[in-house]
């Protein structure tokens, strides 16, 4: 009988490419996403069947090299090296051929048999391109697949080729580049023999010639001399051609893609103004595509709100009704009240998750589905780069408004983790809708509307702040923004309901643990007494320092479960929801203030230690609250002059 | 023959890349993305602080004003 045999597989391409199309279609629900071990880079991957073989696939970033740019970049190359997967599909967009040939001649050096799928053929014709693609896989020497994985066409064939490919054992055969880039590299390659190292002997050579620091480190512990000959080999490249060795080396690429793409192409009918560029004379101009903007945007959040609102207090509705039914079951022992805190939390986390999490997401991945959120980076890079990160990080930034939690997670987007860094730490100054409900409820409500619009106004000003301020401190130089502006396309439904799924699971796994356990923690406190000992304790600060009642010791606690229960416990703990009878406007205000910067929710924190280890998250953390009592005592003494 | 930063250039207008003064970084990524010297680039949009959006090789970018500064052009 035959086992069945199992192969490891990765997609590469670059980004917009139709990557997770094809991951989705061909994994549907047998996926997992997670993390590289130990890296903030998302790891997708998911098993198929296909004629008898089980092929493990794996999803890597879209990246456009495979230098150290990024981590992601980092991550792929690394993992292309050392796993040596059985083969690599390389996702090209065949409406840009040029371009994503680059990154394929880079792949082809990492000397792992290759498939090419083509993706997207199905709308050369309406671009008025022509590509010969026997001739294309002719020059390239390996497999070429048409493919429109909208419709799902030609992916078994990629599968069927890539396999064939094992089977026979074929490595693609290598492209030359120009003739002392060649004789350079085989000088290199003959010194690097006998080296015990993943890479493939040329793609070194050819890295070091690129100056790449990690591979120089890689050698370095190697076989040190090389180096030395590495230097003389480069500063002979920069002289015949005048520029930069590593520039050298990429324009070898370009120019043999532009060779390549000029053999293969056609363009059949002029180009004329697309569709695209008609809808971006709207959203990109530099008057309009504001207005226009912050009407898309509002509608996502007005949407997410009120969607939100209505699901969540539904939810609590139906919660609430089992708690007296929970305890006419266990009664109100110690232990029952702790099980019930525990089932709380599981609640709690539902209640974030399904109301405000899950639209989010949703409607996050239409729009960049839909190609609206590269547009939304290229209207605010001026406004990022005024806080020392570019137009990507607005996503985020706006997510926050929603929910911090998916807030920080797609801090992912930026490049280096400077910048992830800088974004995630402005996103949990980010007023979240459970912030929303104190501002607007006890400052709204009770002060003035005026007053409550100058808190967000606030809160924006510091974000600005404190952005210029990280983008000082921390080392390393911001990053400019280069990306690419996709075409607008049809949102891919299956696409976006699985990312939407893949993340809310996700979400729960990251946040669940930490959110459960504090609040049995807290529940534990409560019924042990000591939570008046505790606010007794909190008293200098909340009482002396910051001038509220001592009551709101309690509720700062109860507040790094969820924010809104600040509020909820207030009217609680006072017996009223009519709260000017027991706080003047300051104490309201000052609040309001406090709430909003002293402490990331738990979900946040797990998210944040996630993503950039406990060591910064607890950073973030201790940072907000000093913030937060500094900025409220010194609050609560101007406005007391008023 | 007269030479200018991207950013001098008007919009719809066509010139090529002379060279990059940016960090290597920015010169690699820029090449990643196949703009390199001699490379035929078309000014799509400008911003009035912001990013420039160009046209290369058949597709759209979007650069970085500090970025865009530091790419010297030549008319066609």
């Amino acid at each position: 009988m035959n086992k069945t045999e199992k192969l490891n597989v990765v997609l590469a391409g670059q980004a917009n490419v139709g990557k997770s199309v094809i991951f989705n279609y061909l994994t549907g629900l047998h996926q997992h996403i997670g993390n590289w071990p130990g890296k903030t880079v998302e790891k997708a991957e998911g098993t198929l069947h296909y004629k008898g073989y089980t092929i493990d696939l794996l999803d890597l970033p879209g990246i456009y090299s495979l230098s150290t740019y990024s981590i992601e970049e980092l991550v792929s190359r690394e993992y292309i090296a050392l796993q040596k997967p059985d083969f690599i599909i390389n996702v090209v967009d065949a409406t840009h051929l040029e371009r994503n040939l680059i990154f394929t001649l880079q792949l082809l050096e990492m000397d792992r048999p290759m498939v090419l799928a083509l993706n997207m053929v199905n709308l050369l014709k309406g671009k008025g391109i022509e590509i010969d693609f026997e001739k294309l896989e002719n020059i390239l020497k390996i497999p070429v697949v048409p493919v429109a994985a909208i419709y799902g066409k030609g992916l078994t064939e990629v599968l069927g080729q890539g396999i064939d490919l094992t089977k026979k054992n074929l490595k693609p055969t290598l492209l030359k580049y120009g003739k002392e880039v060649e004789k350079q590299s085989e000088e290199l390659i003959s010194l690097l023999e006998g080296i015990d190292l993943s890479y493939p002997k040329r793609w070194l050579a050819l890295k070091l010639l690129e100056k790449d620091e990690e591979i120089e480190k890689l050698v370095k512990n190697k076989k040190p001399e090389i180096l030395e000959k590495v230097k003389s080999l480069c500063s002979e490249l920069e002289r015949i051609h005048g520029q930069d060795s590593s520039i050298v080396i990429a324009d070898e690429r370009c120019n043999l893609v532009s060779r390549i793409a000029k053999e293969v192409m056609r363009i059949t009918k002029p180009r004329k103004v697309s569709f695209n560029e008609r809808l971006d004379n709207l959203t990109c101009h530099k008057i309009w595509g504001y207005p226009m903007m912050i009407g898309i945007l509002g509608l996502v959040f007005l949407t997410i709100f009120l969607f939100g609102n209505w699901l969540s207090s539904l939810l609590a509705g139906i919660f609430s009704g089992w708690q007296i039914g929970f305890q006419s079951i266990f009664g109100s022992s110690l232990l029952s009240s702790l099980v019930w805190a525990g089932m709380e939390s599981v609640f709690s986390l539902i209640g974030i998750a399904l109301p405000y999490i899950l639209p989010f997401y949703l409607l996050l991945f239409i729009l960049e589905d839909w190609g609206y959120l590269a547009r939304v980076a290229f209207l605010t890079d001026n406004l990022m780069h005024k806080l020392g990160i570019h137009g990507k990080a607005c996503i985020p930034l706006i997510l926050g408004f929603g929910c911090n939690v998916p807030a920080c997670l797609s801090c992912r987007i930026m490049e280096t983790r400077r910048e992830r860094l800088i974004t995630g730490f402005l996103v949990t100054l980010v007023p979240c809708s459970a912030i929303t409900v104190i501002i607007m409820g006890l400052v709204g409500k009770f002060v003035g509307i005026g007053w409550a619009f100058g808190l967000y106004f606030f809160a924006i000003l510091m974000i600005f702040m404190m952005g210029k301020l990280a983008s000082k401190i921390l080392p390393g130089e911001p990053t400019e923004l280069i990306m690419e502006m996709p075409d607008y396309k049809k949102p891919n439904l299956k696409t976006v309901i699985l990312q939407t799924w893949f993340r809310l699971r996700e979400f729960i796994y990251i946040a669940g643990p930490l959110v459960i356990i504090s609040g049995i923690v807290i529940a534990g406190i409560h019924q042990a007494g000591w939570l008046p000992a505790i606010a007794n304790f909190l008293s200098p600060i909340t009482v002396k320092w910051l001038g509220l009642p001592v009551i709101t010791g309690i509720l700062l606690i109860f507040g790094i479960l969820r924010k809104e229960l600040i509020l909820l416990m207030l009217a609680v703990l006072l017996g009223t929801t009519n709260f000017a009878q027991v706080l003047s406007q300051t104490q309201m205000i000052v609040l309001a203030l406090v709430s909003m910067f002293y402490i990331p929710c738990v979900a946040t924190i797990a998210v944040l230690r996630k993503e950039f280890g406990w060591k910064r998250a607890l950073g973030i953390t201790a940072f907000k609250i000093i913030f937060a009592i500094t900025i409220g005592g010194i609050a609560s003494r101007l406005l007391n002059l008023i | 023959m007269k030479e200018l930063s991207l950013l001098q250039v008007k919009e719809q207008e066509e010139v090529i890349i002379v060279s990059v003064a940016g960090g290597q970084m920015a010169t690699k990524r820029l090449a990643d993305l196949g703009l390199t010297p001699g490379t035929q680039i078309k000014i799509l949009r400008k911003t009035f602080f912001g990013p420039l959006e160009i046209e290369a090789k058949g597709s759209r970018l979007v650069i970085g004003r500090g970025l865009a500064a530091k790419i010297l052009v030549r008319p066609l």
